[in-house]
């Protein structure tokens, strides 16, 4: 019931969203160039379904991410891990990764087609700085964090150091890499549209910055709405697996 | 003669760096504790008990003298060596089951589910195996503790007030219940206490602290068999005798607790 409910109060702004949208184009004076009509968008998207470009340009961005976001989740949890649990190496690292992370994702992308090129390469590149941040800073936040009490535990048990890893570290650090991982996911799609709009024939950004140069506002739209719809799925896997990952956090929080 | 000692300690002095200034925390204290004794300290709180027990664990060094735990200067901790925390400390992230199993070698799988069992019962936790320490209550999170300390059977153990969060019937049956495992065990016992009725229960001698820098006061043995019996002319005497320091000290007729 609880459930239930939860998703209908989700549903409020996108129901008036839509209905303004069908007011809009019904009984407003909108051209079809700036707000398409919820009846043309649903005719596109059945035309660029059955061309395929809907689902080719979808599965080239899909790739660029999901090959992106490995990349940068493993890089920056490992790196994160390391740092939070060595004093020295954060210390060595720190100035330089803050210093790095000020500057804007868009700032990269000169530099990187010129030393990439246009190819897949110059996008996965981008989106691993944009998400490798987020994950690696709050990896690193969740570890360093660790209350010295249950280190103090492991000690009196002469646990190892892997073990103590293990046992007491990782678990404290786990919903914070989940933080850490759902902001890498939020800043994603920023970068591989980002980078398509820029430098690329293919893939959903192209498709959306081609589209605009024929006014054709409804792909645009489509375009929109898949990466936001794609977004919320990826966002909820994560929630699923980690829920899964850290039982005791949901008794927790039953219990209040 | 040696290996009839626990614990030696001599000349154990302790600062700790508070604001770039060093505080003197434990000054000059000697205690010899015999193999199997069961020794209560009682003391104003931030008097160092903690502290002190801590650096009998090896978790926190000393700054000058020497501490001999079963027949070797203590240099860290050891398996030989356990304690219960002042706070129950449990990983919110594994279950009591595996929380009370947490020092116990789990190569032999079968062995330490049956020790763990064991160590459930004996703190009254059966049917919480599974539950997670959010899910207990203060006094079941401390059982629990309790449990996770007797589980590797050390030597010695190290208690923090223990029971502090029980309510008196539970309080009481833990006593019983550690006692019973002290003669069972003979296990060397150290407990940290403020109850005073409690200290002269449970110890074979009673070390009374001073407030700030810690000092042992006095070691008080109980040696008379009655005084094991509350409410008996031998246990007021203890009492009396404790409590004296209390009130030398601070000049003032607060609270009997402290
Ligand atoms: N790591 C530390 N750094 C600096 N000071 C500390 C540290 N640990 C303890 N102290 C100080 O040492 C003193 C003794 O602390 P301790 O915890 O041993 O007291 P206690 O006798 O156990 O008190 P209580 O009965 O309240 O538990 C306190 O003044 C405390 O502030
Ligand atoms: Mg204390």
């Amino acid at each position: 019931m609880k459930k239930v409910k939860t998703v209908l109060l989700g549903l409020i702004i996108p129901v008036l969203v839509v209905i303004f949208w069908w007011y809009a184009t019904n009984y407003g004076n909108t051209p079809e160039s700036i707000l398409p009509k919820i009846s043309t968008v649903g005719k596109t998207i059945g035309a660029m379904w059955t061309a395929g470009s809907l689902q080719e340009d979808l599965i080239i961005s899909l790739q660029r991410v999901v090959e992106g976001y490995l990349i940068s989740a493993v890089l920056g949890i490992v790196l994160g891990t390391i740092m939070g649990m060595s004093e020295t190496v954060r210390k060595i690292f720190q100035p330089t990764v803050t210093t790095i992370r000020q500057i804007p994702i868009m700032a990269w992308i000169p530099l990187l087609i010129l030393w990439c090129g246009i190819g897949e390469a110059s996008k996965i590149v981008i989106i691993v700085i944009a998400s490798f941040f987020p994950i690696m800073v709050n990896t690193l936040s969740g570890i360093s964090q660790t209350p010295l009490e249950y280190v103090e535990v492991a000690k009196l048990y002469k646990i190892s150091k892997w073990k103590t890893f293990i046992r007491v570290y990782l678990p404290h650090a786990l919903p914070h890499i989940q933080t850490g991982l759902k902001l890498g996911l939020g800043v994603l799609w920023m970068a591989v549209v980002a980078a398509e709009l820029i430098a690329s024939t293919s893939g959903i950004g192209y498709r959306m910055s081609y589209a605009r140069t024929l006014m054709q506002s409804d792909v645009v739209i489509i375009c929109m709405i898949v990466i936001g719809i794609i977004g919320i799925l990826m966002d909820k896997l994560l929630t699923i697996i980690f829920t899964a990952l850290t039982p005791w956090e949901r008794k927790r929080r039953e219990r209040g | 003669m040696a290996e009839e000692n626990s614990l030696v300690i001599n000349h154990l002095n302790k600062k700790f760096d508070v604001d770039k200034k060093q505080v003197e925390i434990l000054k000059d204290i000697n205690l010899t504790i015999k193999k199997g004794e069961f020794i209560t300290i009682v003391g104003h709180s931030g008097c160092g008990k903690s502290t002190l027990l801590k650096i009998i664990a090896g978790l926190v060094g000393y700054s000058e003298g020497e501490i001999i735990r079963n027949g070797k200067p203590v240099t860290g901790p050891d398996t030989d060596c356990g304690m219960v925390f002042q706070e129950h400390r449990l990983l919110p992230w594994l279950k009591i089951k595996d929380n009370i199993g947490f020092g116990l070698d789990k190569s032999d799988k079968q062995k330490w589910n049956e020790t763990v069992q064991k160590h459930i019962e004996l703190v009254k936790l059966q049917g919480f195996e599974n539950a997670y320490p959010s899910q207990l209550s203060g006094g079941m999170s401390q059982r629990a503790a309790i449990a996770r300390g007797l589980v590797t059977s050390p030597d010695i153990l190290l208690l923090d007030e223990p029971f502090g969060a029980l309510d008196a019937l539970t309080r009481v049956q833990m006593q019983k219940e550690i006692l019973r495992i002290w003669e069972e065990e003979q296990t060397t016992m150290i407990m940290v206490t403020h109850d005073i009725d409690e200290a002269i229960y449970l110890g074979n001698r009673i070390v009374v602290m001073s407030a700030r820098p810690g000092e042992i006061k006095e070691i008080i043995t109980v040696d008379s068999a009655n005084a094991k019996v509350r409410g008996s002319t031998d246990f007021s005497y203890y009492k009396q005798k404790v409590y004296k320091h209390f009130f030398e000290d601070e000049r003032e007729t607060e609270e009997y607790n402290i």
